[in-house]
């Protein structure tokens, strides 16, 4: 790693992570603030998401409104944290890589005793950097906001919440990786940002449809967002242990499904680990 | 100091570099000339170890540019033909940012230089013209006092003054026994600084050329006007190479024989004498034409 551009890159992309680390924390805040008022209904609310077909409250994580963490778990992690994770993913990646290749930057960096990997590793660790920004910063409002908002009052368990955000950066530590890799292996930034952006959100999108419909469930296990399951943290079924091991880049993982409130009963989900840690050190080694 | 053997890159569009090799001593100056499109610049891209090349190599220092890529560098200057810094900086921070990255401490060479070119270095880099973005480049090739330099087209976008005040830098760099390697199309420039140029045209080596030896054979026209057509056609029929004659005026071709010429015309009485420089890129593009007639 290079001390001076991990420095400079900070520098210039600061300003993109706070307002990205603000906008999250604010947004958070805006949950807890509305909280109070759906805890009052929680039992009218559980009853129209019960009127639902099933795959659409599965589709949009309505998984209850009897805590703040599982409110939060559905509202936020489970929709606006993945897009905006999701957008910061296949932008700076690509910013990070393709576009100083392709607008010629880049050269600079290697006029120096620099080593190529060394500066990829750089990169990486600056997108890694801004993850852990913004979800430090979310993190830290949640917090804020329990604590300022909530008191006592309302049930909120910090260890869960703090998992959450734990399974948010794991994943999209993967998410960023591949991104990084399209990024680091193209020498044209539309061609980048194009192509990782829709690997990341056809990812989604499979992951989306295949919960909507049990007919074509199977589409979920193409997905890496098959692993990221934040109903299931706050539905107590604690930190599936496949998911850290698809984080650290274990071959397959054969997990049965379980009755979460949001998972269906029984179902044998195949579940692919994440080549995406992998890919991030193999990225740094396709640019050498 | 440096060798490029056969160097060999085709791009997916077909075009490319083949079979560049040349080399340039410790302490030259060496001139790299060509049209736009002719693989100047991809050449140079080789050199700093930036692209792979399909055959051949590139040796600075002894070490092979591609495989030793973030070791040859050390020592290294280098001003990228189409200048692309990290946005959101003003001139005087990148400049620390390349310092910070070729670990360098002395600032004071880089505060002489910025001085030398006269611009502002507090500007923000989007603010900046062509020309400005140029000089920073400029900076940024010399200010780590590098043994080796390469340029690509330094002098784009530089005013005659600025590009006079470049040409003084390279012949002092020159001077302190420096290597560098320009490229251009401008050919007065290399004429001005390098001992010896290469010629490219669509990726080959035309010919490598000593500038002192071109400059030998290098013509010049005189026109000389006399007071009667009569002075005029004496003079034309002295032995002088008579490239065009019109009453009184003569243009006559002089190449190296300055004092026969001089002796020639002082027999008669002369109004007026123009001077005609046939510069180096005539003298090119008649290799180019040879070239071209021949294949």
């Amino acid at each position: 790693m290079s001390a001076a551009l991990y420095k400079q890159m900070m520098r210039v992309n600061l300003k993109g992570f706070l307002n990205y680390a603000f906008g999250s924390a604010f947004y958070i805040f805006l949950m807890f603030w509305l909280y109070p008022g759906i805890a009052k209904n929680t039992e009218a609310l559980d009853d129209i998401v019960a009127t639902m077909p099933e795959g659409v409250g599965r589709a949009f994580s309505l998984n209850g409104f009897d805590s703040a963490e599982a409110f939060i778990s559905g509202e936020y992690y489970g929709l606006i944290l993945v897009l905006i994770l999701a957008i910061v993913s296949v932008q700076l990646s690509t910013q990070l890589m393709a576009r100083m290749i392709d607008r010629g930057s880049m050269a600079y960096l290697l006029s120096t005793p620099t080593t190529r990997v060394r500066i990829a590793l750089t990169q990486a660790c600056v997108l890694v950097s801004g993850l852990l920004l913004i979800l430090g910063a979310t993190t830290l409002a949640g917090f804020a906001g329990k604590a300022w908002l909530l008191g006592d009052r309302y049930a909120f368990d910090g260890g869960r919440f703090v998992l959450l955000n734990a399974a948010a950066f794991l994943m999209f530590f993967a998410v960023a990786g591949i991104a990084f890799l399209v990024s680091a292996a193209s020498s044209d930034e539309k061609r980048a940002l194009g192509l990782s952006g829709a690997i990341v959100f056809g990812f989604y999108s499979l992951d989306l449809l295949g919960k909507l419909g049990d007919g074509i469930a199977w589409m979920r296990g193409l997905s890496i967002f098959s692993l990221y399951r934040p109903g299931d943290i706050v539905g107590g079924e604690a930190f599936p242990r496949a998911r850290l091991r698809a984080a650290r880049g274990d071959r397959v993982s054969l997990l049965r499904g379980r009755h979460t409130g949001i998972q269906t009963e029984g179902s044998a989900a195949l579940i692919r680990s994440s080549p995406a840690p992998s890919a991030a050190r193999n990225c740094t080694k396709r640019a050498a | 100091m440096l060798t490029l053997e056969h160097l060999t890159k085709t791009f997916k569009s077909g075009k490319g570099i083949r079979d560049v090799s040349f080399s340039v001593r410790r302490g030259e100056v060496f001139g790299f000339l060509g049209p736009n499109g002719a693989g100047k610049s991809t050449t140079i891209r080789h050199i700093m170890g930036f692209m792979k090349p399909d055959r051949g190599r590139a040796i600075l220092n002894g070490m092979d540019t591609w495989k030793r890529q973030g070791e040859v560098q050390s020592g290294v200057g280098y001003l990228p033909g189409e200048i692309a810094f990290i946005e959101g900086m003003t001139g005087r921070e990148f400049l620390e940012f390349l310092s910070g990255m070729q670990r360098v401490r002395d600032r004071e060479r880089r505060e002489r230089l910025i001085e030398r070119l006269q611009f502002d270095a507090d500007t923000p880099i989007r603010k900046m013209s062509k020309g400005m973005k140029q000089k920073v480049g400029i900076v940024a090739a010399f200010m780590h006092d590098p043994e080796v330099v390469i340029l690509d087209e330094p002098t784009s976008g530089l005013d005659p003054l600025m590009q006079k005040a470049f040409v003084e830098l390279v012949l002092e760099e020159k001077a302190r026994g420096k290597t560098l390697l320009m490229s251009s199309h401008s050919f007065p420039e290399i004429e001005r600084t390098c001992d010896r140029a290469a010629i490219i045209k669509d990726g080959a080596i035309v010919t490598i050329a000593d500038i002192h030896e071109l400059q030998r054979m290098q013509r010049k026209l005189f026109e000389v006007t006399f007071d009667t057509a009569d002075e005029a056609a004496a003079f034309a029929a002295s032995g002088l190479s008579v490239e065009w004659m019109d009453g009184n005026r003569v243009r006559v071709a002089v190449k190296g024989d300055y004092g026969r010429f001089a002796e020639e015309t002082s027999k008669r009485r002369v109004r007026n004498i123009d001077l005609f420089t046939q510069n180096l890129e005539d003298i090119f593009m008649d290799y180019y034409d040879r070239k071209g007639a021949g294949a």
